[in-house]
């Protein structure tokens, strides 16, 4: 018999976060900060916890050098060979920490990721992304990748329960990827009908990790920085994105002109496009999982980066957090019908 | 460990008034007029409450000499000169009841405030106004005003929960400005994912508030008449509004005329036009939180005066509510999908 989960799951856009007493005088008194030492790896991590999305579009190497100025992450996508990697860890030494080298559960991706780990051992982070996080060949992958990598931090994903989250970290990775389906290029949920909305998911996650020491990231799903607000809030250690960072000067793709207006292209990594551009096509057994849209041109990251921050600073102020590990604890989520009053939203 | 309130929060937009038995004639028997004595400055007021926003578009001396004509309110920007405002005492002695002084919780907003309210005296109405009212140098700004000036009426905001109404009260503002979030030209929900939904924020501001014998304004979010007799239903005794009365001759900046449209400027005090005018530009550490858009210009704002008050009577026959005073008690609302039939737009 199939079963109803009758308690409503919640997205971003249902809620906002409820203000309380302060003592901050200013936006500028918050620490945005985090370190954090992982459960497996036993490393140690100090940064601003965003990550950008490992997609050929936005987790370029143009990306991490801007993104590590402000100590941000960048988890890198897995189509550099290992020749760009070698070249971008001679000229950025500095970047190295704040990166992560990707990898699907494939064996030619997993050959790859030991060789870009043996050349460039400053790199300490490994991203496993799969599409389905819930295979028992995925569990197996990441026990295999934990063995061969004793001491790197392995981020997992993605999956959106409990039980699952808790399963990939005793399998040994560190930080479990959290989402499925709500990214802006994801059509995943419209393709297959499955899915979790993402607040309710990084809650439910987040309880399980932490449970574990483990930890987790809240991956897709943010549109604006009010809703990478609502991530950390919900409990997210990391929140990764992807259309939020994508157009820009540091993101891959040519610029398009068109009626005298600048585009860049931005697609999921299993849209047709990103499937013809890597694997010939997109196989006679499946559907793309993802669309693709041309994004207005937004200019250098570094605009957006500073918006995202200030944001997230006010939201500090707020909920009275003077750093980003109190968000959560400080954090009443109310539920809503609207975000914004729409009155003007046409007239920009 | 987060924590997510259950019951679901409502804006204006979620709810309309239900209709009740009536004995009144015609909506011209309606009184809007409300007499209020306020709590800490012991003074009493008298006026129809609304408000125009203390925002450097809005809350212009041009708007207030027409509001004052209806006797409504209007909390003057905090960007005029001691000299302009001499000038204005001088020019518009009669609007002098109507209007507020604003201020913000730095040094210099305070000592430009106390040479204005010492330069005229009869202005009695303080408007102490940050985006955060729920910061502890705030409360300790709002006693040093009460100290410095304890006979003015200090409204002071923004909240948008009982619990930081009844703080603001007891340290010595009168009325309390709610709304977080809700304006048409602010971006602070999306900048920061932290707001409250208006109508029931003003529901449970104004029981807090009234249990103190205090007041609250409600600020924002009004984008119709109908919106605004919502607010008074709600508890609200003043609605403050922004965007409605903007893009009209009163309002200041130049009209803009593109493609045959005439078009005025409208922008909140956080957005960037703002922070650049007079600021210098936005600060490394923070984004901005509020929007610049160009509104159709609406000429005089007495013809927008005449249809939001026209509205407000209609409401109150409706609900059978003889004066502006007894609506929130005749008022129920019910919750609803849509406003109204969207055949035609």
């Amino acid at each position: 018999m199939p079963h109803i989960d009758n308690d409503v799951k919640l997205d971003f856009k249902d809620v906002l976060l409820r203000p309380k007493r302060s003592t901050l005088k200013s936006r500028s008194e918050v620490e945005l900060t985090r370190s954090f030492s992982f459960r497996n790896s036993k490393q140690m991590y100090s940064g601003i916890p965003v990550i950008a999305a490992n997609m050929d579009t936005v987790g370029t190497f143009e990306m991490a050098r801007v993104l590590c100025k402000f100590s941000l992450f960048t988890a890198i996508h897995k189509h550099y060979s290992i020749h760009q990697w070698q070249e971008f860890a001679s000229q950025n030494p500095d970047c190295l920490e704040c990166l992560a080298a990707s990898s699907g559960s494939g064996s030619a991706d997993f050959e790859q990721l030991e060789q870009i780990l043996e050349a460039i051992p400053q790199v300490k982070y490994i991203c496993l992304d799969v599409a389905n996080g819930y295979s028992e060949h995925f569990v197996e992958f990441v026990k295999d990748v934990r063995k061969r990598f004793p001491q790197h931090t392995i981020m997992a994903g993605n999956v959106v329960t409990g039980e699952m989250v808790e399963e990939l970290i005793l399998s040994g990775a560190d930080i479990i990827k959290v989402g499925i389906g709500p990214g802006s290029v994801c059509t995943t949920r419209k393709k297959t009908g499955v899915g979790y909305p993402q607040l309710s998911a990084v809650m439910e996650c987040a309880d399980a990790a932490h449970g574990l020491k483990g930890h987790i990231i809240s991956d897709g799903g943010c549109s604006c920085p009010g809703d990478v607000a609502k991530a950390f809030g919900a409990g997210a250690d990391f929140v990764m994105l992807g259309g939020m960072l994508a157009g820009h000067s540091e993101s891959g793709g040519e610029l398009i002109e068109r009626d005298g207006k600048k585009y860049k292209l931005f697609y999921g990594m299993s849209s047709e496009m990103a499937m013809k551009k890597y694997s010939g096509g997109v196989a006679e057994y499946r559907a793309s999982e993802g669309k693709i849209v041309e994004v207005p041109f937004k200019g250098d990251v570094e605009h957006t980066i500073r918006d995202i921050l200030g944001g997230i600073r006010s939201t500090c102020t707020y909920v009275g957090a003077a750093k980003l590990k109190e968000l959560s604890r400080r954090t009443t989520f109310i539920r809503v019908t609207q975000q914004v009053n729409p009155i003007f939203s046409n007239s920009q | 460990m987060p924590r997510i309130d259950a019951d679901l929060k409502l804006d204006f937009k979620d709810v309309l008034l239900r209709p009740k038995r009536s004995s009144l004639k015609s909506r011209s028997e309606v009184d809007l007029e409300r007499t209020f004595t306020f709590r800490n400055s012991k003074q009493t007021y008298s006026g129809i409450p609304i408000i125009v926003a203390n925002m450097d578009t809005v809350g212009t001396f041009e708007m207030a000499v027409v509001m004052s004509q209806h006797a409504m309110f209007t909390a003057v920007h905090k960007h005029y000169s001691l000299d302009d405002w001499k000038c204005f005492a001088e020019t518009h002695p009669e609007c002098l009841q109507h209007v507020a002084v604003s201020s913000g919780s730095g040094q210099n907003d305070l000592e430009r405030m106390s040479r204005i309210l010492e330069a005229v005296p009869q202005v009695k109405f303080i408007c102490l106004d940050v985006a955060n009212g729920y910061s502890e140098h705030f409360v300790e700004f709002v006693k040093l005003v009460r100290s410095k000036f304890p006979e003015h009426t200090i409204m002071a905001g923004n909240v948008v929960t009982g619990e930081m109404v009844e703080e603001l009260i007891l340290s010595g503002a009168d009325i309390i400005k709610v709304g977080v979030g809700p304006g048409s030209v602010c971006t602070t929900r999306t900048k920061t994912g932290v707001g409250y939904p208006q109508l029931s924020a003003v529901i449970e501001c104004a029981d807090s508030a009234h249990g103190l014998k205090g007041h609250i304004i409600s600020d924002g979010g009004c984008t119709c008449p109908g919106d605004v007799a919502k607010a008074f239903g709600a508890g609200a005794d003043f609605v403050m509004l922004g965007g409605m009365f903007s893009g009209h001759t009163e309002c200041a900046g130049e009209v803009i005329e593109r493609n045959g449209q005439k078009l005025k400027l409208f922008y909140g005090m956080s957005s960037d036009t703002a922070m650049k005018k007079h600021a210098g530009g936005v600060a490394e550490y923070r984004a901005s939180e509020g929007k610049t858009v160009e509104v159709p210009y609406k000429g005089d704002v007495e013809n927008t005066i005449l249809d939001i008050l026209g509205g407000l009577r209609s409401t109150c026959t409706y609900v059978g509510a003889a004066k502006l005073k007894e609506l929130s008690r005749r008022a129920t609302f019910i919750r609803v999908t849509q406003q109204h039939n969207t055949v035609f737009g």
